[in-house]
């Protein structure tokens, strides 16, 4: 009741002075907003890089012909191996245990026509499989099965891209395309499937399956990939290594030579995302905490300001009986309601920046209550440590100093 | 109720000592009415900060209402100004950003009585007769007014004395009359007062005139022929009493 009175006295002075008071809470303003859209938008895009590793199935181990380099930062495989052949994926998907399909592919850039059009397109040949593994969709047509790849039928299926950029608005399904210098007929279409982890468009390709793509296309007994899939995701780091030792065993790889190909984990790949995401999360921290920290220093000057402005009101509550403690509490509540109003109105600037953002990013903003409510308790915590000094030289004043004063 | 003995209060400045007080007794008995007159500079600031529990005599005892004052804590002066003691200050001290109410209250914040808060402060409003004015500012009260807004602030958790110093000294003479009225009227009710002043004519409204001089006490005695403030306005052509100048 008495400490309730105090608190709408307090605001009352500080409404009176709306433009210092707003000024004051800036900073505490500034850098709760920017936390808030900061992790808004950073779960955003973590969501969404996480979505585009699932897209590229979440059970899935990739397997490339080459040894894996790390350039510029990231880990390459470059020169052409010749190595890995459809029968070391007849032998994973019938050796390793929890291994469910072992799909192997080849690609190369080539230009697709159709009727004077052409582009220029990644051309992916690959088992019947491959469409469930690396989860591909249909739009519409058919995929091609196990008896198109054995008789080396000269099928295809075309990405979004590619349907968009040869064919415009017309039906691919039943048309022939030129690929190289073979006639394929398009048997379907894949659904829109967006980019992968590392940026790639996933819709510009064109699938044929992998015996043709061998003989017909590219001739070479060698493929490029291999994609396992995984029982389950709880076994994704126990098949990565029955398919390590296999292929190693394959290949005849003694102890302590190199591996000639690569293997990618999916959930490494995730695990990885994570590690990036949650340096990302202490790098905002990190930022909150120093605008929070410029902001608590902005209060602080704001306080002692007013301490001195109302010097005789703190003679003026002594002479009535106010001990030192309460004039301690005073400003020490009206500290955590500035930084706390500063809280709440940067949580709201935030919010509605994410929302912006996110709109304009085409993505979900991800708002999460446990920030927000993190940010809002941070802000008053800065109030109540800065407040602190500038209460304590309040209540310190003697009250006949202070009523004298003006 | 209020027993001095050998007051005395030196302030060091550097190196200089100022004796401020240089050994004050009396007694002051409930329901009296007393002025301290003095020049400034005779100490009566100094009498004035310690009998309100402001300030700690440097020797000497000083007993208000059986508690020893001069060996009490900070703490426990800030209780005893709050429930024992009563200002009326010369400059009001009012918050200009409360109404006459809430001004009113304040003490009650720091007091731990329960009880209907604004209910008692409208009834100290109406005890100076300003229960038509508890929801305007000070801005908007003559400084008559304001005073009387601080009389009821002062009497709102009902002190065992008024201290006024300087009651009158901000406002003028009518105005300063309706203060020393209601201080009379307060009076017949049964209400100790101690009011410093340096003002004869303001003094001579006491029952009891202790006079100060450099620190000591030059003088104590009842005032034979107290003058009647009520009468006096009566006498103050102008408008009528309560309509004072804004």
């Amino acid at each position: 009741m008495q400490f309730s009175q105090n608190a709408v006295l307090s605001c009352q002075i500080l409404a009176a002075h709306p433009l210092r008071t707003l000024l004051s809470i800036a900073g505490v303003v500034v850098g709760v907003a920017a936390v808030i859209l900061m992790v808004a938008v950073g779960q955003g895009a973590e969501q969404r890089i996480l979505d585009r590793i699932g897209r590229m199935g979440s059970n899935l181990i990739t397997i490339n012909a080459a040894p894996a380099r790390l350039m510029i930062g990231r880990s390459r495989t470059v020169a052409t191996v010749t190595t890995l052949t459809a029968r070391d994926a007849r032998a994973l998907s019938e050796d390793c245990p929890h291994v469910v399909a072992a799909v192997p592919a080849v690609s190369k850039s080539l230009v697709v026509h159709w009727e004077g059009r052409n582009t220029t397109t990644t051309v992916v040949g690959m088992t019947a499989d491959g469409f469930r593994v690396r989860s591909v969709p249909l739009a519409s047509g058919r995929p091609f099965d196990a008896d198109d790849d054995r008789l080396r039928k000269r099928v295809a299926v075309v990405g979004q891209t590619v349907r968009r950029n040869v064919f415009g608005t017309a039906n691919p399904v039943g048309q022939d395309i030129r690929i190289g210098r073979v006639i394929f007929e398009v048997v379907g279409a894949a659904r829109l499937r967006g980019t992968d982890a590392t940026g790639m468009d996933q819709d510009d390709v064109v699938f044929v399956p992998l015996e043709t793509a061998m003989r017909r296309l590219l001739n070479v007994p060698y493929i490029q990939t291999i994609y396992v899939e995984a029982e389950s995701r709880r076994w994704m780091d126990r098949v990565e290594r029955d398919v390590r030792g296999l292929l190693r065993e394959r290949q005849r790889l003694t102890a302590g030579r190199p591996d000639t190909f690569t293997i990618q984990n999916q959930q490494t790949l995730i695990r990885a995302e994570r590690e990036t995401a949650r340096a990302m999360t202490l790098l905002i921290a990190s930022v909150a905490g120093i605008a929070l920290l410029v902001g608590g220093v902005g209060i602080m000057a704001v306080m002692l300001m007013a301490v001195r402005e109302r010097t005789r009101e703190i003679g003026l509550r002594r002479a009535l009986g106010a001990r030192p403690r309460d004039i301690r509490v005073q400003f020490l509540v009206e500290a955590a309601l500035l930084s706390g109003g500063g809280g709440v109105l940067g949580f709201g600037i935030g919010i509605g920046a994410a929302v912006a953002a996110a709109r304009l990013g085409g993505w979900n903003a991800s708002v999460s209550w446990t920030a927000a409510g993190l940010a809002i308790a941070c802000s008053v915590t800065v109030g109540m440590v800065f407040g602190l000094y500038p209460a304590l030289r309040a209540s310190r004043l003697e009250p006949i100093q202070a009523l004298k004063s003006d | 109720m209020i027993a001095l003995e050998s007051l005395t209060k030196h302030y060091t400045k550097g190196t200089v000592v100022t004796e401020a007080l240089k050994g004050v007794s009396f007694r002051v008995e409930r329901g009296e009415f007393v002025a301290i007159m003095g020049a400034s500079g005779s100490g009566k600031t100094t009498l004035m900060n310690i009998l309100g529990g402001l300030d700690t005599p440097t020797s000497g005892t000083y007993r208000l209402d059986g508690l020893d004052m001069a060996r009490a804590t900070d703490d426990e002066l800030s209780g005893i100004r709050n429930r024992k003691i009563g200002f009326v200050f010369q400059q009001f001290y009012l918050l200009d950003r409360a109404d006459a109410l809430k001004n009113v209250m304040l003490p009650l914040i720091y007091a731990d009585g329960s009880g209907d808060d604004a209910a008692r402060a409208g009834q100290a409003l109406a005890a100076v007769g300003l229960s038509a004015r508890s929801h305007h500012h000070p801005a908007e009260l003559s400084g008559g007014e304001q005073q009387r807004v601080a009389i009821a602030r002062a009497l709102v958790t009902d002190p065992v004395i008024l201290l006024a110093d300087e009651p009158t000294g901000n406002l003028d003479a009518r105005n300063g009359l309706e203060v020393l009225a209601i201080f009379q009227r307060l009076h017949r009710e049964g209400r100790t007062i101690v009011m410093i002043t340096h003002d004869p004519a303001v003094a001579d409204h006491a029952r009891r005139l202790i006079v100060l001089k450099d620190g000591r006490i030059a003088g104590d005695s009842p005032v034979t022929h107290p003058r009647d403030a009520q009468a006096e306005l009566g006498r103050t052509p102008g408008d009528a009493p309560g309509a004072g100048p804004r």
